[in-house]
């Protein structure tokens, strides 16, 4: 380490103000920063800090999707496996194909070892491509705007990546995190000037651009000729009846053994990083909770009215929460601080608005089967006007505090 | 006796540190060679000198007479020659410069005759008052708001209740723990004659939880007949804060822009009560205070300095060698002000030195709406929303959310992720409103002076209009010939021959 660290220190005067390089110096922040924690603590009063600092909430959150990352993998690999074994198909075709018998993992669906590495091999140039292309932008902006890549980014880029379906074109992905970065984050000035939460920013773009390779039945399993609806995309067709009918159990959605999203169909491991987040203060229990109260009083609200014609009226909240990727926009993208209400009431506001919104989309707009994305963009556009309504009743409040007071 | 406490919103747990100097017995620092007094060691107006350089003053005696109401004397710290009046460093984190009265000690330490009250029972409160302004008594807290201010209003309005405060919250300091230890007496006579002075119905004298030995000795001078409650308020910063004192004591807050009078509570600092036993039964006016020394220093401990003595004397006495990677922090970790060098005199406000490592100037990042400071605000407000605004100069809506209510604390910027310096754009909102409101003063002066002056003419001109109307008429009357001018040239000349005259006379 300390031979990188020396490396870093003499190159450091390029890259400084006024050496050849100083457009660059943000690449090379970023670099140093990331290796190595910077010691600073402040000038002024007041002169203790909290150990916490930005840097640490960013790996945190990339820790926190552990759990998704390894379902990720996992899923992704067996799905596709399982698919194989149904369709009778012995090998993989092209260079993932390649790999896999040179290492000769084989295809059982059964072996863990043999899902992950299958898995890997598609999540791999998912994630490369959105971390050199979304960074290519940061560095852009950040030499641009002379200031520095924050880790902002590796939490957007790895959410961004945990959307995707697996068997997505890779020039699509560079297209989505482009728009994510740029028109989602930069052009309102970067890291935390951004109203709407950039990973979905993208995944939204995708998704209204090119809805063919976004939805449908053909993308959710990574094997050519393989065709499967995801559960939620069967329920609104003929509701919970639809998705046992298939003979996925509410077990294994929630586990997550289901098609879907490469890394967000398992309601548990979004289960395991909400309580990382909760505990490490670094996410609001206020919008995760906001976000199962609304959803769980809309769809009961929605089970007590009833429909004949509509399948999806009747689907317990259990289901909903177990479903499609409600539980990780619950817990990752709803609660970025940076798109969401900033005022405890307004985050529970927010988190209703965002439940609610989702039941909502799923039950009664059947164009889309999936209504977290939009629900969060939607509560995120409104997070400042909660805030405003908020804070005014809060200032109402305490001048009639002031009248009787004084 | 127990009282419900109650909790204020935020805070925080912070690690406190006073173990290094709580334990070790204070200890007088010796008379220092030079003695520099600033003039304002309060919140209020400057005194105004009363002596002139070269003057020999005695320990004690009067130099500077407080100007206006909100403003006390100062008195010489020991005997000596008074050197020069002017501008010398003061603490401040600017380092600028302040009028002082300097005093070269003459090591004789020769008092001033005082006189001391024997019975404070039998003084009216007025009587109190004025001496407890004669002898200088600021609030020794922190903020230093002139004593006889607080307790003008305490005999002015109906007190409910008096808190003796004893919170010291902030970490590292513990001057006011070892006071109470050493002089415990002192404290709870004080609040007596606080309580005696403003008839306030309740008095509480309130120590931290952690400050065992100190609830402890004052427990002991406390008796039945008292009527004091003591009371242990559980550790967390800012505890020791005025409003948040109150909050935890009795569950009320003080208004928005109101004083805690307003709510029938006065509040003094324990070793404010100190200084008032000893002004009130010695006669002896505020000359020193105890100083908490404490950090990168040898023994940390606390010091009992005259006023004026150099914070680099107190440094040296606790073994602090002078070296380029420390900084000096006058005041706590969490309010104080780094001071830019050590030449600076101890002040009536001056609680707490400490010596830290210096550490490469922090690096601001892009504040992600994270909401730890709204958290942890002991005053409810939404700092991000103010530094939001602060960063754009929008100071109407820096208003409107209650900037002035900020206490600045510092618990937003302990805990930003960001390591925003939250507290630093508020002392800019608030120094520009400030600014901004002196301004439009100025402003409406000059347009008043402009008026009166359009006014002032007019009149002028109204006049010379009646003049020349009068004179116009009386020339006809008159008749402005040439033989009253050549009357009037004769009789010139006859008067500056008769001068001469009188000048060859000479």
């Amino acid at each position: 380490m300390s031979h990188i660290r020396k490396c870093l220190d003499r190159i450091h005067p390029y890259f400084a103000r006024g050496g050849p390089y100083e457009k660059f110096y943000a690449l090379y922040e970023m670099v140093d920063t990331f290796l190595y924690t910077p010691a600073d603590v402040t000038r002024n009063a007041p002169h203790v800090r909290d150990a916490i600092d930005l840097k640490r909430v960013m790996s945190y959150v990339v820790v926190a999707t552990l759990p998704c990352i390894f379902m990720a993998l996992w899923n992704t690999g067996y799905q596709a496996n399982m698919a194989m074994a149904a369709l009778d198909i012995d090998s993989v075709p092209g260079w993932r194909g390649w790999i896999l018998d040179g290492l000769n993992v084989g295809h059982d669906p059964q072996s863990l070892y043999a899902n992950c590495v299958h898995g890997l091999l598609y999540f791999l140039p998912l994630y490369i491509v959105t971390i050199v292309v979304g960074g290519l932008w940061e560095v852009l902006f950040a030499a641009v705007r002379n200031h520095e890549v924050n880790e902002g980014f590796l939490v957007t880029s790895m959410l961004f990546t945990l959307t995707l379906p697996p068997d997505i074109p890779l020039w699509m992905v560079a297209l989505g995190i482009s728009f994510g970065v740029v028109i989602g984050k930069e052009v309102f000035g970067g890291t935390g000037k951004n109203f709407l939460n950039p990973a979905l920013t993208g995944r939204a773009f995708l998704f209204f651009a090119y809805p063919a390779e976004m939805s449908g039945d053909a993308v959710w399993t990574a094997v050519d000729g393989f065709s499967g609806a995801t559960p939620l995309g069967l329920a609104a067709l003929g509701g919970v009846e639809a998705i046992t009918g298939s003979g996925v159990t509410l077990m294994q959605s929630f586990l997550g053994s289901i098609q879907g999203s490469i890394g967000s169909t398992s309601t548990l491991a979004c289960l395991f990083g909400a309580v990382f987040l909760i505990y490490t203060r670094i996410a609001s229990f206020r919008i995760i909770f906001g976000v199962f109260l609304g959803m769980f009083f809309m769809s009961s609200f929605f089970n007590l009215v009833g429909s004949d014609t509509n399948p999806m009226f009747g689907m317990p909240w259990y289901w909903h929460l177990s479903l499609g990727g409600f539980a990780f926009g619950m817990v990752y993208m709803a609660t970025d601080p940076v798109s969401a209400a900033m005022t405890n009431m307004g985050r529970w506001i927010f988190g209703g608005l965002i439940g609610v919104m989702t039941v909502l989309i799923r039950v009664v707009n059947p164009a889309f089967p999936e209504g977290i994305m939009l629900a969060i963009l939607f509560a995120n556009i409104f997070a400042p006007l909660i805030d405003y309504f908020v804070v005014q009743v809060d200032i109402a409040r305490r001048k009639r505090g002031y009248a009787r007071a004084g | 006796m127990t009282r419900t406490l109650h909790r204020f919103s935020g805070g925080l747990h912070l690690d406190t540190h006073k173990h290094e100097s709580r334990d070790v017995p204070s200890m007088l620092v010796p008379l220092p060679g030079q003695i520099i007094l600033p003039l304002k060691q309060h919140i209020g107006l400057a005194a105004r000198p009363l002596v002139n350089p070269g003057e020999r003053v005695l320990k004690g005696q009067i130099i500077a007479e407080p100007e206006g109401y909100v403003s006390v004397p100062v008195h010489a710290t020991t005997s000596g020659v008074v050197r020069d009046i002017g501008d010398y460093h003061i603490p401040h984190p600017f380092g600028i410069r302040e009028p002082c009265i300097v005093i070269d000690a003459d090591g004789l330490d020769e008092l001033f005759p005082i006189e001391a009250v024997t019975d404070y029972a039998a003084l009216t409160p007025q009587a109190l008052q004025e001496i407890i302004r004669d002898r200088g008594i600021a609030g020794l807290g922190g903020a230093g708001f002139p004593a006889h201010v607080k307790l003008k209003e305490g005999v002015d309005n109906a007190v409910d209740t008096l808190i003796i405060n004893g919170v010291e919250c902030e970490p590292y300091i513990t001057c006011d723990d070892r006071l109470i230890r050493e002089k415990a007496m002192y404290v709870v006579s004080g609040a007596r004659m606080i309580r005696h002075a403003v008839n306030a119905k309740h008095c509480v004298i309130a120590v931290e939880e952690d400050m065992p030995e100190a609830h402890d000795a004052l427990a002991g001078h406390i008796t039945a007949h008292d009527d004091i409650e003591l009371v242990r308020v559980p550790t967390r910063y800012p505890a020791g804060g005025e409003k948040q004192l109150i909050q935890v004591l009795t569950g009320k807050e003080v208004p928005s822009g109101g004083f805690s009078i307003n709510i029938g509570i006065i509040v003094h600092n324990v070793a404010t009560a100190a200084a008032v036993y000893r002004a009130v039964t010695r006669g002896e006016p505020l000359i020193s205070r105890y100083v908490t020394v404490t950090g990168e220093v040898k023994t940390p401990r606390n010091l009992q300095v005259l006023l004026g003595t150099p914070v680099s004397d107190c440094l040296k006495l606790c073994g602090y060698e002078d070296s380029n990677d420390t900084r000096i922090i006058v005041g706590g970790p969490m309010m104080g002000t780094q001071v830019r060098d050590c030449n600076i005199p101890v002040t009536k406000t001056t609680n707490c030195i400490i010596v830290r490592r210096k550490i490469p100037p922090i690096q601001e990042l892009p504040c992600i709406r994270c909401g730890r400071c709204a958290d942890v605000c002991p005053v409810n407000l939404l700092p991000q929303q103010l530094y939001l605004y602060a960063k754009a100069d929008r100071f109407d809506e820096t208003r409107q959310h209650h900037l002035f209510d900020c206490i600045e604390c510092g618990c937003c910027s302990c805990v930003c992720p960001s390591h925003i310096p939250l507290v630093q754009y508020y002392r800019y909102a608030k120094f520009e409103i400030a600014l901004e409101e002196q301004r439009r003063q100025g402003a409406t002066r000059a347009e008043q002076r402009f008026l009166n002056r359009k006014r002032r003419l007019q009149q002028r001109q109204e006049v010379k209009q009646k003049q020349k109307a009068g004179s116009t008429t009386t020339a006809t009357e008159s008749g402005d010939t040439d033989a009253d001018r050549k009357a009037f040239v004769r009789a010139a000349v006859a008067r500056t021959r008769s001068r001469k005259e009188r000048g060859t006379d000479r």
